[in-house]
């Protein structure tokens, strides 16, 4: 304790003031940084609020200057109770709670949030899948902290991690997009506040896609049809253990659509020298686009048996 | 890696601080410490001690050498007036950097700046004697007129610049604007198509896209509507591959199509509207014109296109959304959700044909298989999803839910001009209906101090109309498989009937507060169907992951973690191959081929956060992953034949390993009461047996031998060291 010298003792709302304590950062708030200040830091209850409590006033919410900004009541409640609440046994805990062993309802935490931010992109937050299954605001978002992980792009993955096992696993395998290297983030994709199949940013996998990969966005002279419809029926964006982030390597990914004679239905195998044969080049290297190339769609009108098939 | 959260108690620290520096943080400054905006600016060196191609890909160090440190997270706030002045910068002295800068009158004004770099490198190395590479004319070497043999890399570089507008109208109603324009250079690794021979595929296009919202926002309404408009830009539209010696000309250049540019508008408007505080309706809407009209490149060149066909795809695509969603907790313990989604893809670019080979049919085969038309394809889909959720104790929430999804596809018929039938242009049936129906089932603990979890079922039915034939290329033998033709045999994977069960459990126990286990198992099982006409496609896939996770705080200043995660994916697959004769895979008859391709990951980490001394932090972090691929097939000649292998081929794959073991360790070191040494090192092994650009006989690959002999190598083992310093000063 040693920047609020007013205040004998942090942990309990009876400790006895000599006068009445002042806002610290907010307006009201010293209703409730009274007692709660850094000294409830290293309590383990208040583990997630690290670096300290007060650390919202390093954030956005503790900008008082803008006159939306709330107050502590505004998010935990007037809490009469708790802040009533006299002698030396443990007092009851606020009305809204956001930590880890909360008895507030997910509906109640999130309302919280909402009665200011359900406009602009929280508008479908309440049919999202993530509302739906009980994930809170705060479930990622760290109010207090003045860098929140989950808005910062080197650190984000992380937090979503903590329930995504899968993805985690997928974006340390050999080909996958920059995601650990910090140059793109999940939020890049996903919009986890939405309601648009997969929580994508935009209307379908596409057209997330077509953010960076517009030139795939055709149409072409020849349309490859699963290009047209879902990139995710070749491609596992969070990664793969095969380039380009394939799901599976030609010429079995190609031959669970493609089963007609001549050399699309062969065998996979490896060479065992240099060769033309396409035959026997289907597996190695680049596989089937050894020859079919341009697999998203072509716009060569050269007279050719090839025109239809990618491979100009 | 779950990060853990850094242990910094800031009584202990200001306290030790004090001893440290002596008495002279006055009050405010220590309440400022506490509740203002701080900044940090880190400059230092780093060297790699060896070449990273595989693990370099994106991070801007993928060669052994030193770099350049340098971040900056500069955040001013005039409390005043609540206006913020930002300033972020990373990996400053490397390859991907980045940086933005942003001005924000809170609630009032604010104006975004940046600038983002990534590059990707191909992680393999490239000997060749092509010329013209990153160009848009490459010469290929001949026996006759060798170029010069140079080692190459490939890659490419986007550099984005970024505009972000923000401004507050009136109370609840605020404009933003956002534009970022994305120039992407470089090279890709390609092929001539003509010949399996290799090509580069030169880069140099520009994507910008604009987004200019309105919204609207009171306690009940909220309304945000705009434009969105998206731009595609290529400076490259045709590539010329011609031999050695020989001019570029139809005759004798291989032209090679690029994409062209396309361009999108979009209209949106997103409403919502809280009846009650438990009852609220959202509407979605979307309307997206896309277009790509470009000058067809190949039209300029002498006798690479029909007579008479057009100048342009005049390609249009136009996509309408509608969507509609109803939340409501009409009792206490009961939730409810509905949601109804129209999305309608129409690509209405009119259907011409742009190369005939043969001007009297396009009926028969093997005339059919010169005429070839554009082919568009739309996709309609109808969703509807009902899903409540009931409270059955304190603890415990039911949830059930049922999706079902429609969709109408239009499959161009080109035969015969439109005459129906088996298609003599597509090589594979499609369906023209897809219907999805999904049931799910969830139970879920929470609000327990000590364990949470979920158990959830889902069980999926896929399955559509008849399938519409095809007889082109590859089709035109039935080879005693039976009529009309083996491409007709199989059920594509996105639109063949499935049957999807799915079971999801996760458990969180916190035994006591300062430790925590995370558990998660999946399993899920696909199961394809097929009738006797159509025995060819995938059959079954399944797929598992099991992940646990601790994580144990010893002490205020101590933590740790480790997690570790399997999976393991598996498809069976089935498939034909038909004698047709020629230097191909030959067989007597009718080879059946079944696969049985698994994938199995393990991942292991360990992290550690403390500090030593007040002075002194740490933390290490161990990952450790293992990847193996495994491609077994079963060959079997269905009737009296023999296999034939094509000579020089090996149809035994090998397992394909991947491993990673990463070990990094960094430590700080407080050189005063706003600086800070800080020491980083990484131990970074990858080894793979990837045979991807190998012979059966493990050696590098290189193209055939009518080409100019380029070879590809891999690197198959990769360890390299990192030692960085950096020096940080802090500020507020």
């Amino acid at each position: 304790m040693f920047f609020s010298g007013a205040v004998v003792a942090a942990d309990s709302p009876t400790a006895t003031t000599k006068e009445a304590p002042k806002d610290l950062i907010l307006k009201g708030d010293a209703k409730c940084t009274g007692c709660h200040d850094e000294a409830d830091d290293s309590k383990p209850t208040m583990l997630d609020l690290r670096p300290s409590v007060l650390a919202i006033g390093k954030t956005k919410h503790g900008t008082v200057a803008d006159s939306r900004t709330p107050t502590c009541t505004d998010c935990h409640g007037e809490s009469e109770k708790h802040v009533k609440h006299k002698g030396s046994d443990k007092p009851p805990k606020a009305d809204r709670t956001f930590g880890k062993n909360t008895k507030t309802s997910p509906e109640a935490r999130n309302d919280a949030c909402l009665s200011c931010h359900q406009g602009g992109k929280h508008m479908n937050w309440q049919s999202s899948v993530h509302a739906s299954r009980d994930v809170t605001c705060t479930a990622c978002h760290k109010v207090h902290a003045a860098h929140d992980k989950v808005r910062e792009k080197a650190t984000q993955a992380e937090v979503c991690f903590t329930c995504h096992k899968e993805q985690r696993a997928q974006v340390n395998r050999p080909s996958h997009h920059p995601i650990i290297e910090g140059k793109m983030t999940c939020t890049s994709c996903h919009d986890l506040h939405g309601d648009n199949p997969k929580s994508l940013t935009k209307a379908s996998l596409n057209d997330t896609c077509y953010t960076c990969h517009m030139e795939k966005r055709g149409p072409f002279v020849h349309n490859h049809q699963p290009v047209t419809e879902d990139c995710g029926i070749c491609h596992n964006p969070h990664g793969t253990t095969i380039a380009n982030l394939l799901k599976s390597r030609p010429p079995f990914l190609c031959q669970e659509c493609h089963n007609h004679d001549s050399h699309p239905g062969q065998v996979a195998g490896l060479p065992t020298a240099a060769t033309t044969g396409s035959s026997t080049l289907g597996t190695v290297g680049r596989g089937c686009l050894n020859c079919h190339t341009n697999i998203h769609g072509g716009n060569s009108t050269q007279n050719s048996a090839t025109a239809g098939r990618f491979r100009r | 890696m779950n990060a853990i959260q850094q242990t910094f108690r800031l009584t202990t620290t200001a306290a030790a601080l004090l001893a440290i520096f002596g008495p002279a943080l006055a009050d405010d400054a220590e309440v400022n410490e506490l509740i203002k905006p701080e900044s940090s600016v880190s400059i230092g060196v780093g060297n790699w001690s060896a070449d990273r191609p595989q693990q370099g890909i994106y991070d801007g160090m993928r060669d052994k050498d030193a770099y350049g440190l340098l971040d900056a997270d500069i955040v001013k706030r005039d409390d005043a007036t609540g206006t913020w002045m930002k300033l972020k910068a990373s990996n400053l002295g490397l390859d991907n950097r980045e940086i933005k800068g942003e001005y924000l009158r809170q609630g009032n004004f604010g104006i975004t700046l940046d600038y983002n770099r990534i590059s990707r490198d191909n992680p393999n190395t490239f000997t060749t004697r092509l010329q013209g590479i990153g160009t848009t004319t490459q010469t290929v070497s001949t026996a006759a007129l060798p170029g010069p043999l140079q080692t190459v890399s490939l890659g490419t570089v986007r550099e984005g610049i970024g505009l972000g507008i923000y401004k507050n109208l009136l109370p609840g109603l605020d404009f933003t604007l956002s534009f970022k324009n994305e120039e992407k250079t470089g090279t890709r690794h390609w092929g001539r198509g003509g010949a399996p021979e290799f090509a580069v595929e030169p880069i140099n296009s520009t994507i910008r896209q604009v987004e200019g919202t309105l919204s609207y926002s009171s306690k009940k309404l909220q309304l945000s509507g705009g434009y969105y408009g998206s731009w595609y830009d290529t400076k490259n539209t045709l590539v010329a591959m011609t031999n050695a010696g020989l001019p570029v000309s139809n005759a004798n250049t291989t032209y090679l199509s690029l994409p062209l540019d396309n361009q999108a508008h979009q209209l949106f408007l997103n409403g919502g509207y809280s009846f009650t505080p438990t009852t609220r309706a959202t509407v979605k809407l979307a309307y997206t014109h896309a277009t790509q009209d470009e000058h067809l490149p190949t039209q300029d060149v002498a006798g690479l296109s029909l007579a008479g066909s057009p100048q342009s795809l005049k390609g249009e695509v136009n996509t309408t959304l509608v969507q509609l969603g109803l939340t409501s907790r009409p009792i206490k313990d009961l939730s409810l959700l509905a949601n109804f989604r129209y999305f309608d893809v129409q690509d209405e670019t009119p259907v011409a044909r742009f190369v005939q080979g043969n001007p009297l049919s396009c009926v028969t085969p093997p005339n059919g298989n010169q005429c070839v038309d554009n082919t568009p394809f739309s996709y309609k889909t109808l969703t509807g999803k009902l899903e409540g959720t009931y409270r059955l104790t304190d603890v415990y929430r039911l949830t059930a839910g049922v999706e079902e999804r429609r969709q109408d596809r239009a499959v161009p018929v080109s035969n015969s001009l439109g005459a129906g039938g088996a298609d003599n242009q597509r090589v594979v049936p499609m369906r023209s209906k897809v219907d999805e129906t999904t049931w799910r089932l969830e139970l879920r603990r929470s609000m327990s101090e000590t364990l949470n979890g979920s158990l959830a079922y889902l069980f999926s039915q896929r399955t559509g109309s008849s399938y519409l034939t095809v007889a082109g290329p590859g089709n035109s033998t039935t080879n005693g498989i039976g009529a009309p033709g083996p491409g007709n045999m199989i059920n594509p994977l996105n639109i063949a009937d499935r049957e999807r069960n799915k079971l999801r459990f996760a458990l969180d126990w916190t035994p006591v507060e300062s430790l925590a286990f995370q558990l998660n198992v999946e399993q899920a099982i696909d199961d394809y169907e097929h009738g006797p006409d159509r025995p060819y496609g995938l059959t079954d896939g399944t797929s598992q992951l099991f992940s646990f996770d601790a994580s144990y705080t010893m002490s205020e200043k101590w933590q740790v973690n480790a997690w570790y995660a399997y999976d393991h994916s598996r498809a069976k697959q089935r498939n034909s191959r038909a004698n047709n004769g020629g230097d191909r895979l030959v067989v007597a008859d009718v080879l059946d081929k079944r696969y049985d391709l698994q994938d199995t990951g393990n991942s292991l980490g360990i992290g550690v956060r403390g500090e030593v001394t007040p002075r002194v932090k740490m933390g290490a972090d161990l990952q450790w992953s293992r990847n193996v691929s495994k491609y077994d097939q079963g060959l079997t000649v269905l009737a009296a034949g023999t296999q034939l292998l094509p000579a020089g081929f090996s149809s035994d794959l090998p397992n394909i390993e991947n491993k990673l073991l990463r070990l990094s360790f960094f430590s700080t070191y407080a050189l005063n009461k706003s600086s800070d040494l800080r020491v980083d090192l990484i131990h970074e092994r990858w080894q793979t047996d990837d045979w991807s650009w190998s012979f059966a006989n493990g050696t590098a690959f290189s193209y055939g031998t009518t080409t100019d002999g380029t070879t590809v190598t891999a690197n198959p083992k990769q360890n390299a060291t990192f030692v960085g310093l950096r020096y940080v000063y802090k500020f507020q």
